[in-house]
């Protein structure tokens, strides 16, 4: 059976209320689009889960659909601050649940392993474990201290691929795919968006070149230009000069509505936005920034 | 050389000259400096010394240092590229990778680093990017050195709002009843360089730069300063080291973190 879906179908997986873990690293490899139709849904009081995120937790706050933020860090990298972001925390509009990247990673093996936490030595002595201490715990045992890191478990997580087929299976090129897999092991559900749907045969080819089997994704969604305004190495980089001009915009709320409407949120397709943020220049730019992998 | 290097440059050689020929060590985001003094120490004193770039490329040797240093753009003439991000997490444990470099908003006398909020958590005055990695790696990796663009009373705190990243802790033993080897060994400023000698693991003077005077890091700095006798003076980047800097960074991306902090 095909596991083929729109956009809309897959975000209609999200339900209000529920935990869902995004993909990519800051200005990297997120979702976007995924992003986008969550909050043209009007998704409503989600628990996000992002190890090191940017655009893609800053969109979700925008678009009023988060409730926690289970984060390590978010932040528009050498930009700035995330806007929508920190005023929600600085407002108490988000409740932020701060873990750290590695402690994050524990906390989803744990629920991967079906194991009621994870230790490391990550986080110790810092302030962090003592925000949750129903989540993490320091503990002294007899062969060391360790910060104990219950189970980060999502019921959604969306990470977005170079190609994929009907199966669900999933390959990311070259093979990089910054900490998604992490996501993709601990989720209830996995939907896949890709730049593109190719036949099963080009994975039985080169199955080498799996990233994920078929049977751990269970919705795909073909999205071309999916992770835009973020990168996509090596096809394409991130569009800086987007993230300024969305960074300025977010200073004044009458410039930021018209920009969220006309230049975010309308589009309706990821090429469809590229268009609305400079077109072919823009795919021209940002397909010649990077991409040496 | 005389006057003819920017400070950007000699904080970067006197990063790079800290690092011995068996650095291991990794970059994040935003990291122009450490980045650039990986890279001349590689060229100069430590031909031998392991770069992974944004925690991905293994030995790059990129022609420009790119806006993002996580961009691919940093990864050219790698001889491996890592699947995830979350491979060197296990080289950060083990020791395999040893030297890190941070920075944040806020940095204690042990070299504590705050880059989560300012003011009370649940209410903050200004939230921050969180500690990401930093909070991690500051328990993982034995060598961490701090730099610093932005010394002022504000950055260099008595007291943080939180503590992100682990330093020294509250000072010596902390680390080793935690089981945490290692801990920060230097920090590079705009105004000067300080280390933390054992006895106390606070921070002490032990250059300043050309035409700085302690008086100035007194100042400059929230806590109370160690001196120990006369201070020397930063040696500057000789032309060579000027010279590979401007070579490697032909963008000028080391300066941006001048302006911004």
């Amino acid at each position: 059976m095909s596991k083929l879906e729109t956009m809309d179908e897959a975000a209609g997986r999200v339900v209000d209320g529920s935990t869902v873990a995004i993909g990519g690293l800051l200005m990297n490899g997120a979702p976007m689009e995924f992003c986008r139709a969550l909050a043209r849904r009007g998704a409503k009081d989600l628990t996000v889960v992002a190890i090191v995120a940017g655009p893609s937790v800053d969109w979700l706050v925008a678009g009023g659909c988060v409730r926690r933020a289970i984060i390590g860090l978010v932040s528009m990298e050498g930009f700035g601050l995330a806007p929508h972001f920190r005023r929600a925390a600085e407002r108490g509009e988000i409740d932020v649940e701060e873990w750290s990247e590695h402690t994050i990673i524990c906390g989803l093996q744990a629920a991967a392993a079906r194991l009621p936490f994870m230790p490391t030595k990550a986080g110790l002595g810092t302030d962090m474990p003592g925000l949750h201490p129903e989540r993490t715990e320091v503990v002294e045992h007899p062969r060391g201290t360790y910060l104990a890191c219950g189970p980060i478990r999502p019921d959604v997580a969306v990470v977005h691929v170079h190609e994929a087929d009907v199966n669900g299976n999933c390959r990311v090129l070259p093979k990089l795919v910054w900490m998604d897999s992490e996501l993709v092991k601990a989720a209830d559900t996995v939907v896949a968006t890709t730049e593109r749907v190719v036949p099963e045969r080009t994975f039985r080819a080169a199955p080498e070149r799996t990233t994920y089997p078929g049977f751990t994704v269970d919705a795909v969604v073909e999205a071309p230009l999916g992770a835009y305004p973020t990168s996509l190495f090596p096809w394409h980089g991130y569009d800086g000069a987007f993230v300024t001009e969305y960074l300025a915009a977010c200073r004044d709320p009458e410039t930021f509505a018209p920009f969220w409407r006309d230049r975010v949120m309308d589009p309706e397709d990821g090429p469809a936005l590229v268009d609305a943020n400079g077109g072919a220049a823009t795919l021209l730019r940002i397909r010649s920034a990077g991409g040496t992998a | 050389m005389s006057g003819d290097y920017g400070i950007d440059e000699l904080m970067v050689a006197a990063l790079a000259r800290e690092m011995p020929n068996d650095t291991r060590a990794f970059n994040g985001a935003a990291s122009f400096m450490p980045v650039c003094a990986f890279m001349l120490a590689r060229e100069t004193h430590a031909p031998d010394l392991v770069w992974v770039a944004s925690s991905i490329a293994v030995d790059p040797s990129p022609p420009r240092i790119p806006e993002s240093t996580l961009s691919d753009a940093l990864w050219d003439g790698a001889s491996m590229l890592h699947s995830s991000a979350f491979d060197f997490w296990w080289y950060a444990q083990n020791g395999r990778l040893n030297s890190f470099c941070f920075r944040g908003a806020q940095i204690d006398a042990h070299g504590n680093v705050n880059n989560t909020v300012i003011g009370p958590y649940a209410t903050p005055k200004v939230r921050l990017p969180g500690g990401g990695g930093m909070a991690d790696l500051s328990c993982q990796v034995p060598r961490v050195y701090l730099w610093s663009t932005t010394h002022t009373p504000r950055v260099f705190v008595e007291t943080l709002d939180f503590r992100s990243g682990m330093g020294w802790g509250d000072g010596p033993g902390h680390r080793e009843r935690l089981g945490l080897e290692g801990g920060p060994r230097l920090v590079v400023t705009n105004l000067c360089v300080m280390d933390f000698p054992p006895e106390t693991r606070r921070m002490r003077l032990r250059s300043v730069h050309p035409g700085v005077t302690v008086d100035d890091v007194r100042a400059a700095t929230g806590f109370e300063v160690q001196v120990d006798g006369d201070v020397p003076t930063t040696p500057e980047p000789t032309r060579e080291e000027v010279e590979i800097i401007r070579r490697i960074d032909p963008t000028d991306m080391r300066k941006r973190e001048l302006a911004g902090g």
